[in-house]
């Protein structure tokens, strides 16, 4: 189900927050009803957890993970760094990188499997990203873009990108993501998706602003009409890929 | 001036020159590249067609656009393909406009690796770089560009056009900017007003055709002079401070509300004349004196825009200053020259030169005032505010028991001398000095400081010979040749024995042991210590080789050595011989004999055991939590209760366990994380 939110009358609530299948991270706001929205959708399978990087509030964009982990800039502070280690599951590895492109939500984009990245992110970032999130990586654009965490929402069951990305570019991103993609757009035309939206394999939250054309365009392609948090999709998954390539 | 090619200076035409405007205007057209397409609309249907064709495709008949490789045959190739540098090479090629290369080009390239065919293809492909870069200026810039059939290029204000909210750029013919040109030169729109706002200071002005019609300064005191920021300000990070001065402040504030807001209506009938009002107020303090009740201003009229440049403190000068400012367009008379002059004004590659001698000098100087706070300055060197100093005012200066003693030296070595530091860094040498010589004789303690003329030099050269009592300083230079045949040897792997040379040795062996090596300060006991040969470290001591010599690094042997039965051989030959050194200063814990060695041992010895047992059982325990947590909850409820652990982590229970809906806890954390993955409702199964 894809649900419409607002952060301090700000649309992108992409911005604001960092949705994954195993934890959640919201900013710390001047009012609750923000993180209340995020509660009663995910607090009985997951933990929403209120959070601050740096002392900022634009975790989303600071923040990249997956159910297997969490990177954070090198601007983190270490009491924060304790927070979230302390209120995320065990599983879940926390690492704080050092990365000139320190806004890594809009550096990288990533499932639980793949994750596409800036062309320019720096070799051992990479390689932390691939050991702490469990995923492998790509260097890639989005419809020319190379922010491609800002310009890319991506689950496990589907992905948005940027309205311009050709139908080619679709097809090569799917086929190397191995989920459907299309193009689209949140918050009444906005381009920035990733800013726009946040998403699971369940649940989605989008900006006030989405229109209901776009609403149904991400509940499609997400597959979030039936969508329960299930074995199937967050533990079999690997082995069905694996068995069946 | 300098040349014309080198600077490009644009004419500037002010707005309300409306002959001029007019020539200049003619079928002008916007800026290409203030316009971009409107993103394409989502239609639903589509998106659903498009899904419902989708299936995940295997990776066979997928190629990468960007290198024009494929199709790739299996997941494997593809992945690889995508991870290689060649594939990242083409794709930031293709984000510059280039085309891609081969991999044969890409290797050759990366061979060469130098500047040669890399510097070749930035010059092919700079100007499209710069397009790019012109079209990321321009689509942030605060004016709009236009161009005239004449090749004319300029630039104007995008607030004399419309109003920050309104989106023009998704205007696909740029009719609507052309038509928004237009307007300037429509009756009545030359009469602006501009009104500032800032720290207690309002000025405002209604202009009619380039000049000043009515205009009002108004000055309060309003912020706080010694500590900056607004009293207001102040008041509502907590309390509110009830000095006079503060009081007064908060008044001021309030009377300055009212008096601007009066001066807006009085000038109610001319703001309604005019075309379009500028304002500059930061924060809502400011902004309630303009947007206020009775002011007939609204922030949501249009014609109320935000001024787009930082301005000074509001005065009638400095309003003059914005509204020539903002009616001024700059007008480049070729593509080129706007383009340059565009690159140059935002910072772009072109340095900026364009201004005359004194204007650059001007932006020294202020570039001179700021300074990063960020590095750390360098020091300069300051006088010291010594005691000595004020003492030659108020006469002799007594020195009591507190004083530290290397102060008291430097100060009386001073006074006998005439002397006073004037640097830090000759106070710490004479400090240094102090610390070598020996402490300071009693006489002076009590000396009493004697006024001084005037400050001397300060001249080196009664340093007292004390350096004897240094053992460091002693070592005779040249080290005789059969001391070095001994460090050999003891350097030496294979050897563990000393018996040989000792025997052999001509000359006092005690000296030989105890000379320095001059490199790092080593005797051979050092040696020996440290190259971990007990049987040495015995037969040297024996010798005569003194524990209680340091070497450079303040160690002794016993402190050097990394070994543990090294460290065991000092310590029992401090138990064979007691007296034979002062063992005081050589850093050796103590005696030791062998038969509390082999005490140690077994107690060891059993510590291990008994931590073996203790593993084991902790182990068992485990296996017993962990046979219990794979129960159901069901039969945990049914495990006898003498077995039964926490339902939880299956760690043991205390005497009186938490317990909820019959399963039982260690601790109230285990409870809450239990209910928090069993809910109630789910909890009855």
């Amino acid at each position: 189900m894809a649900v419409r939110v607002q952060f301090e009358n700000n649309n992108e609530v992409g911005v604001f927050s960092k949705l994954t299948n195993s934890y959640c991270l919201v900013a710390i706001g001047g009012s609750e009803n923000f993180y209340s929205v995020f509660e009663a959708e995910l607090s009985e399978t997951i933990p929403v957890v209120h959070v601050s990087i740096a002392g900022c509030r634009i975790i989303g964009r600071m923040t990249v993970g997956n159910k297997n982990g969490l990177l954070v800039p090198s601007s983190t502070t270490d009491t924060e760094l304790q927070h979230i280690r302390n209120s995320l599951p065990d599983a879940v590895k926390v690492q704080r990188v050092e990365e000139r492109l320190s806004a890594l939500g809009n550096v990288i984009a990533c499932n639980d499997y793949v994750a596409l990245v800036h062309p320019d992110l720096d070799r051992d970032t990479e390689e932390i990203l691939a050991d702490t999130l469990d995923v492998e990586v790509f260097r890639q654009t989005v419809a020319g873009n190379v922010l491609v965490g800002s310009y890319a929402a991506l689950s496990n069951r589907g992905g948005l990108v940027h309205p311009k990305t050709t139908i080619q570019d679709q097809d090569e991103l799917s086929s190397l993501l191995q989920v459907p993609l299309v193009a689209g757009t949140v918050n009444r035309g906005s381009d920035v998706i990733a800013a726009g939206m946040v998403v699971n394999d369940w649940c989605a939250f989008c900006g006030l602003d989405t229109t209901s054309t776009e609403i149904s365009v991400i509940e499609s392609v997400f597959k979030l009409n039936d969508a329960k948090p299930t074995a199937i999709t967050s533990t079999m998954r690997a082995s069905l890929i694996d068995s069946m390539s | 001036m300098a040349s014309k090619s080198e600077n490009v200076r644009a004419r500037i035409v002010k707005a309300y020159e409306l002959d001029e405007i007019e020539k200049l205007i003619k079928d002008a057209k916007v800026a290409h590249v203030m316009l971009t397409e409107a993103p394409p609309l989502v239609d639903e249907a589509s998106v659903l067609t498009r899904l419902s064709a989708l299936t995940l495709r295997s990776s066979d008949g997928i190629s990468c656009s960007c290198c024009g490789v494929g199709p790739f045959t299996t997941r494997a190739q593809q992945t690889a393909h995508y991870k290689h540098h060649w594939h990242t090479h083409n794709l930031k090629r293709k984000l510059f406009g280039r085309k891609p290369i081969s991999l044969g080009e890409y290797t050759a390239r990366q061979d060469e690796s130098s500047n040669v065919s890399a510097s070749d293809s930035e010059a092919d492909d700079n100007p499209d770089a710069a397009a790019t870069e012109l079209f990321a200026l321009a689509t942030r810039h605060c004016k709009a560009f236009y161009s005239n059939p004449k090749g004319q290029v300029f630039c104007i204000y995008r607030c004399l056009l419309h109003h920050r909210k309104e989106e023009m750029s998704h205007d696909g013919e740029g009719h609507f900017w052309a038509r928004r040109l237009k307007e300037l030169l429509s009756p009545g729109f030359g009469r602006w007003a501009v009104l500032m706002v800032s720290g207690g200071h309002f000025a405002g002005c209604i202009f009619t055709g380039g000049s000043d019609a009515i205009h009002k300064t108004l000055h309060s005191y309003t912020t706080r002079r010694g500590q900056g920021m607004a009293q207001s300000t102040r008041d509502q990070t907590g309390n509110a401070p009830k000095s006079a001065g503060a009081s007064l402040r908060r008044y001021n504030q309030e009377q300055f509300l009212a008096h601007v807001q009066n001066i807006l209506v009085s000038w109610n009938d001319d703001l309604k004349g005019c075309s379009l009002v500028f304002y500059r107020a930061v924060g809502t303090i400011n902004q309630a004196a303009l947007f206020g009740k009775p002011s007939p201003l609204r922030k949501e009229d249009p014609r109320v825009r935000q001024l787009p440049f930082p301005t000074r403190r509001p005065s009638f000068k400095e309003v003059k200053r914005v509204f020539q400012t903002l009616a001024s367009i700059e007008v480049y008379e070729s593509l080129q020259d706007f383009q340059k002059g565009l690159l140059a004004l935002t910072g772009g590659k072109i340095p900026s030169k364009t201004n005359s001698d004194t204007s650059v000098k001007k932006a020294q100087k202020q570039q001179a005032k700021t300074f990063d706070r960020a590095k750390s300055r360098e020091r300069a060197p300051r006088e010291l505010p010594t005691q000595v100093t004020s003492s030659e005012d108020e006469g002799p200066c007594y020195i009591d028991s507190e004083t530290p003693a290397g102060w008291i030296k430097t100060l009386s070595e001073q006074s006998s001398n005439g002397i006073i530091t004037n640097s830090r860094k000759d106070l710490l040498n004479d400090l240094n000095d102090c610390v070598i010589t020996s402490c300071v004789d009693s006489e002076s303690e009590k000396e009493v400081v004697e006024k001084k003329e005037e400050p001397r030099r300060k001249k080196k050269g009664n340093k007292k010979p004390e350096e004897k009592t240094l053992p460091v300083k002693k070592g005779p230079p040249k080290i005789p040749a059969n001391v070095k045949n001994m460090w050999r040897s003891i350097l030496d792997k294979d050897s563990t024995s000393l018996d040989t040379i000792i025997e052999a040795f001509e000359g006092d062996i005690q000296a030989a042991c105890n000379t320095q090596d001059p490199i790092d300060g080593n005797t051979a006991l050092h040696k020996a210590a440290i190259a971990a040969k007990p049987e040495m470290v015995t037969q040297i001591l024996t010798a005569g080789g003194d524990p209680c010599i340091k070497n450079h690094e303040l160690q002794t042997p016993y402190a050097a050595t990394p070994h543990a039965d090294t460290r065991i051989a000092f310590r029992m030959f401090q138990a064979q011989h007691p007296d034979k050194y002062n063992y005081s200063k050589s850093q050796i814990p103590g005696p030791v004999t062998p038969e509390q060695l082999e005490q140690e041992k077994e107690r060891k010895a059993q510590q291990k055991k008994a931590k073996r047992q203790r593993e084991k059982e902790r182990q068992a325990d485990k296996m017993k939590g962990n046979a219990f947590l794979l129960l159901s909850d069901d039969q945990k409820r049914k495990v006898p209760v003498q077995e039964q652990r926490c339902f939880l982590c299956g760690s043991q229970l205390p005497k009186v366990p938490f317990e909820y809906d019959g399963c039982k806890f260690c601790q109230i954390p285990c409870l809450h994380s239990h209910r928090k993955i069993r809910p109630l409702n789910k909890s009855v199964e």
